[in-house]
Parts: structure tokens; C-alpha cells; sequence
């Protein structure tokens, strides 16, 4: 059916200095009542061509054209009140109030003397929320409701601010297998009352079961648009990647080894002392990936935490290749674990600093290779040689040494912490999400590293929220929720149905079922 | 590196335009008062002789609030730690009996422990009941400051004197000059020296710069960052006792009344200056220093008053600190510019 073009974006170029071109001269059209999908792997500047949409960005080139106007957003504020509004991935909504206050918040309907007119605020989210059939509770507070629920308030929060086109920014990627069907129909819901729905996304079957039309973009360039009907899995991830990709396990089966990580009954408590991890045990063995999986916030944290000694354990025991470590200090403990973290910026590395001074943490103690000077001086040359074995070994892509991290691709930033922390040699591994926001090549790339410790009989506990990385690598699936470790799953004899189902703790799974 | 010190460059250079603008406006000749500024300052024997001396206090606690600063405690004592350090010569000085090869090393031992004792009692604060230091040391220079003057008054107080101060230190511990430099720039110079290998060849310089930059990178990765906090903190004080201590010695050889001045502020504003480096520490302390002390020779010279100098010394302040984020902006906006005309071809 033909449709009228609601969006033009023409010939938009985006620059972020000094040399990443995020979008080089994108034109893309979307057309009123369609879910169109823009797909790409991370960094082909899906996110920043919306961002620019919504004026969250400034672009350097081109014009944004809207219901057949030039126009010129330049706060999401002046957006919103066009009609646009975009979802994103993190949800800011304020855990303390209630699903109808967030969904007013910053748009109150007032009496007199600005006085929030209460009952109309209510009643109009009532009515909101029966309208789309959205299945939520004004009254209940955010703090309370699952994920999914979250991102329906975020939804319902644009709906109240009556707009006609919804960008979403990975809408699944923080939902379960069993909460994606229900979101699915509420957006087909949406677009058959005239509502235009763009979604970004890089999972390949939900975009051919959701949307109408989708865009391909690689390495900020569009690649094509295509009606979804005459699109397969296979040429969709030809498009995104450039060439044929894979989607079978490497994975050689292998029999694990010697007993080398033991948690037994670890319990921890946040500091309002609730308890945020509940008597969780689990063991490695040389030779095994075990994969945690969970919603995000399910004691996950908690457990990096007591592993890595950040914060106190009210009980339990560690263990590393019969070594205590349940009291040993950080320090200690780095040298028998290797730690990458989900936070490259946060934990994993200083920005600010150069390349080299990120490379030598940590070895900077535990080798005395890189003292001089009886262990007052650190060993500059030697910090260069090394970064160089990883630049060379990890094949990072760097132009010195003594660059900023900052400069590096997130890809390389990765390889450069996961160099230092391999090279550590250390029996167990520990590794938090390490593929987050990287791009598929990327992540090849951290799957083979894995599966290569793997066969050199090394035992990684690999923590994802991404249910295709467990099964894809593991040997084994944890699963964590609300702080219990809830099964423990050969990854050959389960499916992404069951770890979900135990990711959302049994219960919720049968209602999302039935909600939808 | 190479941007810094062109960022630097243009920024200094852009303030003396802005400070000659601000003269010509006022109807004085910029190149008259530049001149006698440069004369007094650089240009001659004892002006150069007296800018060094004076930069050795403001290298001294510039050097104290840039390792600070770079290493995480916001360590803003250098006034406090200057005066117990320097009430720590002078105690030393007015007490022991000893020839000057014992008694100079031990004036200095004494500088850096007064020093370190004053910035050590923040460190204890902050370890005990999470006090910031930020707010600990600011309050403790006020006590010192009342501190010294008490002592000044009552206990150590030179009756022959009309106004609060001690009486000399012995002549043992007085550092001489040699050619009309105090030989207090030696010490001064070798510090300086030290500093820089510690920050930059030194482990513990290289923990604790990781540690200001991300301390919880720094800890993940196995560093001792609360005992590191503490031996930044006692450094830091040492650093900024060592410059009293430095100045009584080489100085007026005994504590008077208003003795530090405005030195620890300045060298406060020269480790902001400087980014917190130690090599532009040293030399934006030189800088400084020679602005200071030319001023007065161009206040003989021209009719230009002194006070200009603060306002210079502001406008380097401002317009090199901004200089170095609008710089950044400039290199962004050509590259971009640049890429925009490759993807066009």
C-alpha cells in the first residue's frame, strides 16, 4: 500500500572529531504508519542519524524534513512538541513515583496557582493507558514494576505528549524472550492507529517479524531499504556486516578439568542491608566458559563485586585453585583472576590516560620485569615493549603508544584491556559482559579469545545479558534472579525459552505469556 | 605535550595583548612598561637574582597543589603546611646548637615534617571520620595562621621587636648567597628534580596519577589507594613546609608576622595554570615570579601601579585555562571540516 513520506533526512553527515565520519551523507525517508527498522552493528550510526532527528546531536550536513517542511529541531523538548518522540535504551524514569506521575512529569495539567490538578493528571493517564490496552497500573510505583512494564511507561510518557512518531533505541535489548512477543503487538497496535514507529535494532529475526520496511546501515552509510517481506536473516546480516556471517556455534566439545573457581553460599547485602545476593554457589572447571545470565540488576553486580573483594561479603568462601581468597585483599586476588569488566571507562580502564599507562595496570606490581630502581621506578621502556606485544598479539588498531585510551575505537579499547588482563596468565577469568557495545566483528573476535582460553584449559566465568553470547560460547548457563542463583543448565540440553523462563523467576513468564 | 606548550604559548601571549590593550587604554605606553617590567624581572643581574629567589616558594607550593591535584586529594593547604613548616625552622633554628652541615639538613627535616604534620592531620581526619580534605585543609589554614601568630606573640616573641616575631635563628642555619641567589633555589631545583621523577618515572607517581584520573580503575587493578591517598597527602604538606622553611632560612632568618604572604595561593593558582603538570608547574612558577617581581620595577619606572600585575597574572590564569578547552575546539572544527571535504570528493 502506498503511504506518505512523514520523514525525509537527506544527505546528513555527522563528524565526531578528529576523525570518526558517525554518518556520511545518510538519506533515509519514513513513511506515515509504517514500523520501520534500522538495522546495523554497533557504530554504524543508527543511534546517531535518530540522536540527529531528535536534536540530541548536531549535524554537520544535510536536511531533516518533517510532514513535508524543513525543520530544525534542536532540543528533544521542541521534538516532542512536532510529534517525534524517542525511547531510550536506559530508562529515566523516577523509581519513587508513580506510573501516572512519571508519565505527567514535566507536563502537568494545572489548576490555579499551578497546582497539579490530580485527578485530571490521573484520569488522562487512565484513559491513555485503556486506549492502547497497555496492561499497567496508574497507581503502582515505577520502583516496582519489571523492565518490560518500565519501558511501557516510557512509552505511554511520549503517547500522553500526543506524538505521532516513536523512535525506539533497542527496545529488546533489555527484555526477556518471553516479554518481546507483547511489545511486538503493542507497536503493531500502535502503527494501525496511524502511529509511525522507527526501530533500531541489530537482532536480525525480530526485525523481519515486526517490521514493514527496513534500512540497512554500515559504517554510517546507508546500505539499503527493502520492504521486510522480501528480506531473509541471511541477506539482512550480508548487508550488515559486509560478508557472509556465521550463526552456528564454534564450540568443540571438550571434557572440563580440575576444579578451579569455587563460590560456596555467598551473601551480600546492599547498604540499606537488603540482601542483594542470596547463598550463591558456583564452580568452574579448567576448560569451562560458565555463563551467567539474568536481567540486569539481578545480583549480577553484587556477585562481580564479592568475587573481585570491591565490597564486603556478609558470608561465604572463595576459592581459586584451592586457594582461599573469601579475606585476601585486591591485590592478591588479581593474581590469580583475570577481571574484564562491563565498564571500559568506569572500571576497566582511565580514559584520560594514554594507551601504554592503561596496557601495564596491575602488571605494573605483580612483574617485577617492569621495576627499576628496587621497585621505586616503573620501567617506561619495558611498558612500551609490552603495549606493543599487545598491539601486535590482540590486534589493536592504534597509531602510538602513548596516544590517549580515549582515541582508541570502542572495539580496541576492548582489545587493549582484554590483552592486559589475558596476559596476566591467571587460571580463572572474570568477564562482565565483555562484548557490550562493540560491533559484531568485535565480538567475534571476543567469542574465538574465549573460546580459545577455553582449549587452554583456563576457566572463565562469562556474565552477559545477551542470551545468543551464552549460548553461542558457554558451557554452562547460570541463572540469576533477584539475587538467588534459580538453575544451573547444561547449555546443549536447554533452550533460550528455559533460561528465560528462569531469568524472569518462573511466575512473570506465565503472565507475560498470558498478557499477550 | 606539544599542544600544551602551544596552548600555553598563545595563552600567555594573548594576555600580555589583552594587558597591553587595558594599558593603552589607560593612557600608559605598553612597550615603556613591558620593558621596565622585563628589566627589573629578567634583564638584569640582581632582578634576575630576585625573581628566582621568589619563585622558590611558589614552585615549591605549586609543585605541592599540582602532585596533588593530579593524584586526587584536593589538598588546598599550602598556606597552613608553609607555616608549620616554617615555624618548624624557626623552632629548630632558635633551640639547637649545631654547625651548619648538621643543622641546615635538620632545619629541613623539620620543614617537610611540620608540613607533612599539618597535611597528615587532614589525611587522619578523612581516614577516620570521611572528612573532606578539601574542607579540612581550608580550615586548617586559618589555625595555623592564628597558630604562628600566637606563638609569635607570646612564647617566642623578641622583646626588642615592635611588632610579632621571633627572634633570629641561629646563624648555623642560615642559607647564604652565592652571586645574589639564595642557595634556598638549590634546594628548590633539586625538589623540583625529585618531584618530576616521582610523577614521571616512578611507580608510585604513575599509582597515583592512575588514581586521580579513575580510583576505582586503579584499585581494581590492585592499587593501594587509601595508603597511596595518605602518602600524597603527606608529600603534598612536606612540599609546601619545605617552602617556609625555605623562606625563613634563606629570608629574613626569622618568623615574622605575615611571613607566607600570598605565596601558597599563588602557587594554588600555578598548578591550575599548569594543569597540574610538574615540568609546567616550574616553569609557569618563573613566569609568575618574574611578573611579581618586575612589577615593582615598573612601578619606579612608569606610573603604571603594581596592581596591574594582579590583573595580568588573572588574565594568564583565565585565558590559558580557557584556551587550552577552546584550543581543543579549534583542532575538532578543522578536522571535521577536513573529513566533510574527503567524504565530498
Amino acid at each position: 500500500m502506498a503511504r506518505d513520506v512523514l520523514i525525509d533526512l537527506r544527505h546528513i553527515t555527522k563528524v565526531f572529531p578528529p576523525d570518526t565520519v558517525a554518518l556520511s551523507d545518510v538519506s533515509v525517508s519514513f513513511e506515515s504508519g509504517e514500523i520501520h527498522a534500522l538495522v546495523g552493528e554497533n557504530g554504524a550510526g543508527k543511534s546517531t542519524l535518530m540522536k540527529v532527528l531528535y536534536g540530541l546531536e548536531r549535524r554537520d550536513a544535510g536536511d531533516i524534513f518533517f510532514r513535508g517542511a524543513k525543520v530544525e529541531f534542536r532540543t528533544p523538548r521542541e521534538a516532542i512538541s512536532a510529534g517525534i518522540g524517542m525511547v531510550h535504551q536506559e530508562m529515566l524514569l523516577i523509581p519513587e513515583y508513580t506510573v501516572w506521575q512519571n508519565i505527567v512529569l514535566g507536563a502537568e495539567p494545572v489548576r490555579a496557582f499551578g497546582a497539579i490538578d490530580v485527578h485530571r493528571a490521573r484520569e488522562a493517564v487512565r484513559q491513555k493507558i485503556e486506549e492502547f490496552q497497555f496492561n499497567l497500573e496508574p497507581d503502582t510505583l515505577v520502583g516496582d514494576i519489571s523492565v518490560a512494564a518500565r519501558q511501557k511507561v516510557e512509552i505511554l510518557k511520549l503517547l500522553y505528549r500526543n506524538v505521532s512518531v516513536l523512535v525506539l533505541d533497542e527496545p529488546t535489548a533489555v527484555l526477556t524472550p518471553q516479554e518481546i512477543p507483547q511489545l511486538f503487538s503493542e507497536l503493531e497496535r500502535l502503527r494501525d492507529k496511524g502511529h509511525t514507529i522507527i526501530f533500531i535494532s541489530h537482532r536480525l529475526d525480530e526485525v523481519l517479524t515486526l517490521s514493514d520496511r527496513v534500512t540497512v546501515m554500515r559504517r554510517g552509510k546507508v546500505v539499503g531499504t527493502s520492504a521486510a517481506s522480501d528480506l531473509t536473516k541471511e541477506d539482512l546480516a550480508r548487508q550488515m556486516v559486509g560478508r557472509e556471517v556465521l550463526f552456528t556455534s564454534q564450540r568443540q566439545p571438550q571434557e572440563p578439568g580440575e576444579m578451579v573457581f569455587r563460590a560456596q553460599g555467598l551473601n551480600c547485602s546492599d547498604t540499606e542491608h537488603r540482601a542483594r545476593l542470596h547463598d550463591a554457589t558456583i564452580d568452574v572447571r579448567a576448560g569451562e566458559i560458565v555463563g551467567v545470565a539474568g536481567v540486569e540488576g539481578n545480583g549480577q553486580f553484587e556477585l562481580v563485586n564479592a568475587i573481585m573483594g570491591l565490597a564486603p561479603m556478609t558470608s561465604g568462601a572463595l576459592e581459586v585453585n584451592g586457594k582461599d581468597i573469601t579475606r585476601a585483599d585486591i591485590l592478591a586476588r588479581r593474581a590469580l583472576i583475570s577481571f574484564v569488566s562491563q565498564d571500559r571507562g568506569k572500571m576497566g580502564a582511565s580514559i584520560n590516560a594514554s594507551i601504554l599507562e592503561d596496557a601495564v595496570m596491575t602488571h605494573h606490581i605483580l612483574d617485577p620485569g617492569f621495576s627499576t630502581w628496587r621497585g621505586l621506578g616503573l620501567n617506561y621502556r619495558r611498558a612500551v615493549v609490552f603495549t606493543e606485544q599487545i598491539r601486535t598479539q590482540f590486534s589493536v588498531s592504534m597509531s602510538g603508544v602513548r596516544d590517549p585510551f580515549r582515541s582508541l575505537s570502542g572495539g580496541n579499547q576492548q582489545k587493549v584491556i582484554l590483552g592486559r588482563e589475558l596476559l596476566l596468565e591467571t587460571p580463572f577469568v572474570l568477564m562482565d559482559q565483555p562484548t557490550r557495545g562493540l560491533d559484531v566483528g568485535s565480538i567475534e573476535y571476543v567469542h574465538q579469545l574465549l573460546l580459545d582460553l577455553r582449549s587452554k584449559n583456563r576457566a572463565v566465568l562469562l556474565i552477559s545479558a545477551d542470551l545468543d553470547e551464552l549460548f553461542t560460547v558457554a558451557d554452562r548457563i547460570v541463572v540469576m534472579c533477584q539475587g538467588d542463583i534459580v538453575a544451573d543448565l547444561a547449555t546443549d540440553t536447554t533452550s533460550r525459552e528455559e533460561v528465560g523462563y528462569y531469568m524472569l523467576g518462573g511466575k512473570e513468564a506465565e503472565h507475560a505469556e498470558t498478557g499477550s | 605535550m606539544r599542544k600544551q606548550v602551544l596552548s600555553g604559548l598563545l595563552g600567555v601571549l594573548a594576555a600580555f595583548v589583552i594587558g597591553a590593550l587595558v594599558l593603552l587604554f589607560q593612557g600608559f605606553n605598553p612597550v615603556t612598561t613591558y620593558g621596565a617590567l622585563l628589566q627589573y624581572s629578567l634583564f638584569s643581574a640582581s632582578g634576575f637574582a630576585a625573581t628566582v629567589t621568589r619563585a622558590v616558594p611558589l614552585i615549591l607550593t605549586g609543585l605541592s597543589a599540582s602532585i596533588a591535584f593530579a593524584s586526587g586529594p584536593v589538598n588546598l593547604g599550602q598556606p597552613g603546611q608553609l607555616i608549620m613548616g616554617a615555624l618548624g625552622v624557626a623552632l629548630v633554628g632558635l633551640f639547637v646548637r649545631l654547625p651548619p652541615v648538621f643543622l641546615i639538613p635538620l632545619c629541613i627535616l623539620a620543614s617537610l615534617l611540620g608540613g607533612a604534620l599539618w597535611s597528615g592531620l587532614a589525611a587522619l581526619l578523612k581516614r577516620a571520620f570521611a572528612m573532606d580534605e578539601f574542607i579540612v585543609t581550608l580550615m586548617l589554614n586559618f589555625i595555623a595562621d592564628y597558630f604562628a601568630l600566637w606563638v609569635i606573640t607570646y612564647p617566642l616573641f623578641d622583646p626588642s621587636a615592635l611588632s610579632p616575631m621571633t627572634r633570629r635563628i641561629s646563624t648555623a642555619a642560615w642559607l647564604p648567597d652565592l652571586g645574589g641567589v639564595n642557595t634556598s633555589v638549590l634546594f628548590m631545583v633539586f625538589a623540583a628534580v625529585v618531584c618530576w621523577l616521582i610523577m614521571s618515572r616512578g611507580r608510585s607517581g604513575y599509582e597515583w596519577r592512575m588514581t586521580g584520573q579513575n580510583s576505582l580503575f586503579a584499585r581494581i587493578g590492585g592499587c593501594k589507594v587509601d595508603a597511596n591517598y595518605v602518602r600524597v597527602m603527606l608529600v603534598t604538606g612536606a612540599l609546601a613546609g619545605l617552602a617556609g622553611g625555605l623562606m625563613v632560612m634563606g629570608g629574613p632568618h626569622r618568623f615574622v608576622k605575615g611571613l607566607g604572604a600570598n605565596y601558597a595561593w599563588d602557587g594554588i593558582m600555578i598548578a591550575v595554570v599548569a594543569g597540574s603538570g610538574v615540568s609546567g608547574t616550574f616553569l609557569y612558577g618563573l613566569l609568575f615570579s618574574a611578573l611579581q617581581q618586575g612589577a615593582i620595577g615598573m612601578e619606579l619606572v612608569t606610573a603604571v601601579p603594581s596592581e596591574f600585575i594582579d590583573v595580568l597574572q588573572a588574565v594568564i590564569v583565565l585565558v590559558v585555562v580557557a584556551g587550552r578547552v577552546s584550543l581543543n575546539m579549534v583542532f575538532d572544527w578543522l578536522a571535521t571540516r577536513q573529513k566533510l571535504k574527503e567524504s565530498a570528493e
